[in-house]
C-alpha cells in the first residue's frame, strides 16, 4: 500500500474502531473479548481491500456491513457460540449505577439468535433501513421484517418493564 | 422528559437503550486499529505468495515432506488438463469443477524441466470462500525455489485493476525491473522483478506476475529464489523463471476458467466467507436437539438444568455427584462450504464423517476452565459439535478436575444416528 494510501486507511481505522468495537459489543451480548477479535478481523480485511473501500460512497457503512459479517461467519463457523445466558451471563464489569439495565439489555440480546441479534444492531443500533438491513445480510427485506418483528416479540417480553424503568429515569 | 420515555414506542426505547448500553463499552481504539493492520498485513502477504488457504499457509512451506501428494494412480509427469483430471482428483466436491489438485497439476504442466515438491493448493470451493491456489517448490537443478498462482476476481476497469497492474513507485519500493502493458487480448499484464521486503532487509528476490483480463480474471504468479518466503536461506542468486516464462504461466487459459468456476461473490467481496446468506436446510430447532441431547446422556448424571436456543443449539448442566459440569452441543444442516476451513486435520472415518477433537482452556475468562469439544460433520454436510466444560457455566472457575464425561463418551454422543433425524 502506498503511503498516502497507508495513512488514508490508518485515520479511517483509528476514527471507526470506536464505534465498530460498540457495535460488537452489542452484537456479541457483551463479550468484549470476542468483540476485539471481530474488529480486528474486519480492519484487517478493510486493509487489504482498502483500494476498493476508501471509493465506496460510504465507508463506515462499508466497514459495519463486513462487521456484521465477520460476526456472522464467526458463529456460523464456531458452532458453540450461541449462549443461553442463565448458564453464560458473560458479562463486562459494570461500572456504575446503570448496570442492572445493562446486564438486562446485553441477557436479553443474548437469549437472541446471533442473526436476530445482527438485526437488531443495524436496525436500532446502526439506524439502517430494513432494505439495507437485508443488503447487509444477503437476504430479503421480507425476511429482515419478519426476524425483526420475531425478535422485537421476544425482547419485549424480556424487557419490556425494564425498558419503560429506564425511559422514566 | 424521561416520563414522556415511557410512551414512546418499544422500537424508540430500544435505540435508546441499545445506545446508553453501547456507548459504555470503551475501546483502546489505537490497539484496534494496529491489530487490524497487523492482520491485514498478513493476509496481504499470504495473497501475494498465492497462499490463501490460512494461517498456516505460510508455515507449511518448509515442512513439505508432510503434505500428502495428490493422486497416486496418476502416472508421473502426464500433461492433463484439469478438466481432463476432474475424474481423480482427491477431494471430489460436488460442485467445484476444479480441486487443489487440479490446480497443481495445471501449474506443473505450465513449469519447465525441474523436479517440484511441497504441493499445496486448493481449489475454488462449492461456496464462496477463500480464493483458490496453488502453490509448489520448484527445482531447476540450480536450486530449491518457491513457486505459486493465485486467483482471483476483480471489478473490471476499477481502480483496483490500475493498482494491481501499475508499477510501484520506487519512492517506496526497491525494485530491479518491472514492465506493465497491455495484451492483444486486452488483458493487463505487470511483470515485477523486486525483493521479497521493499527495503531488501534481505537478499530473498521476489518477482511476479500480475494478469487482468478485460472480464475482470486475476492470476498472479510468484516466484522466490528460495523454497520458503520471508527470511528463509536463498538457494539461488535470482528465481527460477524468466520474466518471459512468468507471463507464459499467468497468460494460461486454464487459469481463467478456474476463475470463472469461483463461485459468484457479493459486493463486499473479501467476506464473502462471511457470507450471510441462508443455508438451504433450516437448521434444526433447539427443542429437538435437546431431546435427542437428553436422550443420548450416559447413565448416572443427574440432570440439573437445560435449555435451548430457539434453533441449532442445546445445552445441559450435569452432575455425575463431584460437581456441576456444562455440555453444549450445536447441529448444523450443511457446513461442507467450510470443511476445509473446520476440518483440515480431522480425522476421517470409514463412512466419510469428519471427525475433529480438541481439549483446551475455556474461552469465558472463568479460572481453571477446561473445555473439551468433539466436533463432527457427515457426508452431508450436517455437523454436530459437543462440548463438555469441567463447570456449570464457562465464566465461573472451574468446580471440578475434568468435565463430566471423557472425550470417548463425546465422540459416541456426536456419532449418533440419532441426530440425523433431529429437526
Amino acid at each position: 500500500m502506498r503511503r498516502a494510501r497507508a495513512d488514508e486507511y490508518g485515520e479511517f481505522a483509528e476514527a471507526r474502531a470506536g464505534h465498530l468495537y460498540r457495535s460488537a459489543c452489542l452484537m456479541t451480548a457483551g463479550d468484549t473479548h470476542l468483540a476485539e477479535d471481530l474488529v480486528q478481523e474486519t480492519l484487517g480485511r478493510l486493509y487489504v481491500r482498502w483500494g476498493h473501500v476508501s471509493r465506496v460512497e460510504n465507508p463506515a457503512a462499508y466497514a459495519q456491513t463486513v462487521l456484521t459479517r465477520v460476526f456472522l461467519a464467526h458463529r456460523r463457523r464456531r458452532g458453540n457460540g450461541e449462549r443461553a445466558t442463565d448458564v453464560f451471563p458473560d458479562l463486562p464489569g459494570a461500572p456504575d449505577g446503570d448496570a442492572p439495565l445493562r446486564l438486562t439489555l446485553l441477557d436479553a440480546l443474548a437469549r437472541l439468535p446471533a442473526k436476530d441479534r445482527a438485526v437488531i444492531v443495524l436496525r436500532y443500533w446502526e439506524d439502517r433501513s430494513v432494505e439495507q438491513t437485508a443488503d447487509v445480510l444477503n437476504v430479503s427485506s421480507a425476511a429482515v421484517r419478519t426476524r425483526c418483528s420475531r425478535a422485537l416479540g421476544r425482547l419485549r417480553g424480556l424487557l419490556g418493564e425494564e425498558l419503560s424503568e429506564y425511559a422514566g429515569r | 422528559m424521561p416520563e414522556s420515555r415511557a410512551q414512546e414506542p418499544f422500537e424508540d426505547r430500544l435505540s435508546a437503550a441499545l445506545r446508553d448500553t453501547g456507548d459504555r463499552f470503551d475501546a483502546d481504539r489505537a490497539a484496534l486499529a494496529a491489530g487490524g493492520l497487523a492482520r491485514g498485513h498478513r493476509t496481504r502477504l499470504r495473497r501475494r505468495a498465492g497462499v490463501l488457504g490460512g494461517a498456516a499457509g505460510i508455515a507449511l512451506i518448509g515442512v513439505g515432506g508432510a503434505l500428502l501428494l495428490p493422486g497416486g494412480g496418476d502416472s508421473a509427469g502426464a500433461r492433463q488438463t484439469p478438466a481432463a483430471a476432474l475424474t481423480s482428483s482427491t477431494v471430489p466436491s460436488p460442485s467445484a469443477a476444479y480441486s487443489g489438485d487440479d490446480l497443481l497439476r495445471a501449474l506443473k504442466g505450465l513449469l519447465p524441466e525441474g523436479a517440484v515438491g511441497q504441493e499445496e493448493a486448493q481449489g475454488p470451493g462449492p461456496g464462496p470462500g477463500l480464493p483458490p491456489y496453488a502453490r509448489l517448490v520448484f527445482d531447476d537443478g540450480k536450486g530449491a525455489a518457491a513457486v505459486g498462482v493465485g486467483l482471483g476476481r476483480v471489478e473490471p476497469g476499477s481502480r483496483e485493476v490500475r493498482e494491481l497492474t501499475t508499477c510501484p513507485d520506487r519512492t517506496f519500493v526497491a525494485y530491479d525491473a518491472c514492465t506493465t502493458r497491455r495484451l492483444a487480448d486486452g488483458s493487463l499484464l505487470m511483470v515485477f522483478q523486486g525483493y521479497e521486503y521493499p527495503d531488501r532487509r534481505v537478499d530473498t528476490k521476489w518477482w511476479s506476475a500480475e494478469l487482468v483480463t478485460a472480464r475482470g480474471q486475476h492470476v498472479t504468479v510468484n516466484e522466490w529464489n528460495s523454497p520458503a518466503e520471508k527470511d528463509a536461506p536463498i538457494t539461488r542468486d535470482r528465481p527460477p523463471l524468466s520474466p518471459a516464462e512468468l507471463e507464459k504461466i499467468a497468460t494460461a487459459d486454464v487459469w481463467r476458467r478456474v476463475v470463472d468456476a469461483i463461485p459468484g461473490e457479493p459486493e463486499a467481496g473479501e467476506e464473502a466467507g462471511a457470507s450471510a446468506t441462508p443455508s438451504r436446510m433450516p437448521e434444526p430447532s433447539g427443542e429437538g436437539i435437546a431431546e435427542a441431547f437428553l436422550s443420548l446422556m450416559p447413565e448416572g448424571l443427574d440432570v440439573v438444568t437445560k435449555g435451548a436456543q430457539e434453533t441449532g443449539y442445546a445445552y445441559l448442566v450435569v452432575d455425575d455427584g463431584k460437581g456441576r459440569s456444562l455440555v453444549q452441543v450445536n447441529v448444523q444442516p450443511d457446513m461442507r462450504d467450510s470443511r476445509d476451513e473446520l476440518y483440515g486435520d480431522a480425522e476421517r472415518r470409514p463412512d466419510g464423517t469428519l471427525v475433529a477433537t480438541s481439549q483446551g482452556p475455556g474461552e469465558k475468562g472463568g479460572a481453571g476452565v477446561v473445555m473439551w469439544t468433539v466436533d463432527t460433520m457427515r457426508t452431508d454436510g450436517r455437523r454436530v459439535v459437543i462440548s463438555a466444560f469441567n463447570t456449570g457455566a464457562q465464566h465461573q472457575e472451574a468446580t471440578r478436575q475434568a468435565p463430566a464425561l471423557t472425550m470417548e463418551q463425546l465422540e459416541e454422543m456426536a456419532l449418533s444416528p440419532r441426530w440425523t433425524r433431529v429437526r
